[in-house]
């Protein structure tokens, strides 16, 4: 067996052997029911997964049979994939009443943009080497692409600026998922360009950064998780005092 | 072709900045007890001072164009300094309250909640408010008004006296938590 093919394989099972690893931890901590989504896209990867194993194992399939299963688990996949990013956001913002008021909104005008965004690039670059089917196929997931990575970048800086404690389990589902959507977006990019030019290593590309991604999600939810702890004992004294200063100038006012 | 080099920019810039959030919270620089010490007082009257629309119309009316377009910049610079430091001082505070929040005893957790409340609305209205700010430096002669920015920096800095006088009276072990 060459090593190529040792890589290729490996690439190809390790990740979902992981993904059942992430599965088991959902179960086992009870985390499944805070997110249902999350498992459900677990439970779809590894279905998806099984399926096309059958399919490229069995010589009965054909190519376009193939082609047709890979575009609507791809489909599947994509959509489960927003509902987990809803569901990231749900937890992220959820217990802060201020962003509930004022981040949803713009959550929603980030999509809205996002989205006019990827339509716009899709009527500007339509062509590439692939047939009509594929075209669109890869069309849609460089739009899914973007609008991901554009939703959990902007989910990553609005926490940031505004200085929220993401949950460890939240953030690493988030920070698998970005990853993921990153690497997917300049593969998606190159892939749309390029056609079956250098397709190969553009697939290697994606499945090593799955890899990595089911990694991150394994060992965030593996991990107890850390509420971040501040060794806050009291307001000190002279800031109390300042504080009060400022309050009673502002009462003289 | 130079869409696609565009966006896989983009999306490894995106990447390097996920890895360095990644870093970053695995290897927290900062702790709480560090960060308050950071907390700067604002002077809200100076910021009102500066922000007020019937002080501008002074200005604009006792000094040449020119002279009140270079003078309002000025004004709208320092009101911009003001706002960064509150704000700053805001971020601080929610990881304060954050703490606060997780106390047992219900007065204090009560008043964290409010104060990472406030702290977040200010964070948001900062945003808003240096957009504003920044647009009116370009175009001096606009006029601005973020009120809405004091009025809830006092409403912070309120519930911060309350948080501190409850972690007080309730005593350092239930503080410390």
């Amino acid at each position: 067996m060459s090593l190529h093919v040792l890589v290729s394989d490996y690439l190809l099972v390790a990740p979902h052997l992981l993904l059942v690893g992430v599965l088991i931890l959902l179960v086992q901590k009870g985390l499944r029911r805070l997110f249902p989504l999350f498992f459900a896209y677990t439970l779809w990867e590894l279905g998806q997964f099984t399926v096309a194993l059958v399919m490229l194992l069995s010589p009965a399939v054909t190519g376009k049979q193939y082609g047709i299963a890979y575009s609507i688990g791809l489909a599947i996949s994509t959509i489960l994939r927003f509902g987990v990013i809803h569901e990231i956001f749900a937890h992220a913002f959820g217990r802060y009443h201020a962003v509930s008021s004022y981040g949803k909104p713009a959550f929603r005008w980030i999509t809205v943009g996002l989205l006019a965004l990827t339509l716009s690039l899709a009527l500007y670059t339509g062509g590439n080497h692939f047939d009509g089917v594929m075209v669109l196929v890869h069309l849609l997931d460089r739009a899914a692409a973007i609008t991901q990575c554009g939703l959990l970048l902007a989910l990553f800086a609005f926490a940031s600026y505004l200085g929220l404690s993401l949950r460890s389990h939240v953030f690493g589902i988030a920070l698998g998922l970005g990853v993921f959507a990153t690497v997917e977006l300049a593969t998606a990019a190159l892939r749309s360009q390029l056609g079956y030019v250098g397709n190969t290593t553009l697939n290697y590309i994606t499945m090593a950064t799955y890899h990595v991604c089911v990694v991150i999600w394994l060992v965030y939810l593996w991990a107890p998780e850390r509420s971040t702890q501040y060794a806050v004992k009291g307001i000190p004294e002279h800031d109390l005092e300042a504080w009060n200063k400022e309050l009673q100038r502002l009462i003289q006012q | 072709m130079i869409i696609t080099f565009a966006l896989v920019f983009l999306a490894l810039l995106a990447l390097l900045v996920l890895i360095r959030l990644a870093k970053g919270r695995a290897f927290p620089a900062r702790s709480g007890q560090a960060s308050l010490a950071q907390v700067h007082p604002v002077d809200i009257q100076a910021f009102r001072n500066l922000t007020d629309p019937a002080e501008e119309e002074f200005l604009r009316q006792n000094l040449p164009p020119a002279e009140f377009k270079k003078v309002q910049r000025e004004r709208l610079r320092a009101a911009v300094d003001y706002i960064s430091c509150a704000a700053a001082n805001a971020a601080i505070l929610v990881r304060v309250g954050e703490s606060a929040r997780r106390s047992p005893v219900p007065e204090v957790a009560e008043a964290g909640e409010k104060l990472v409340d406030s702290a977040i609305r200010l964070r948001i209205y900062a945003f808003q408010a240096l957009a504003k700010l920044y647009v009116a430096i370009l175009f001096p002669a606009a006029q601005i008004s973020p009120a809405g920015l004091a009025e809830n920096y006092e409403r912070m800095t309120r519930v911060v006296f309350l948080l501190g006088r409850l972690r007080h009276s309730t005593g350092p072990a239930s503080s410390a938590s």
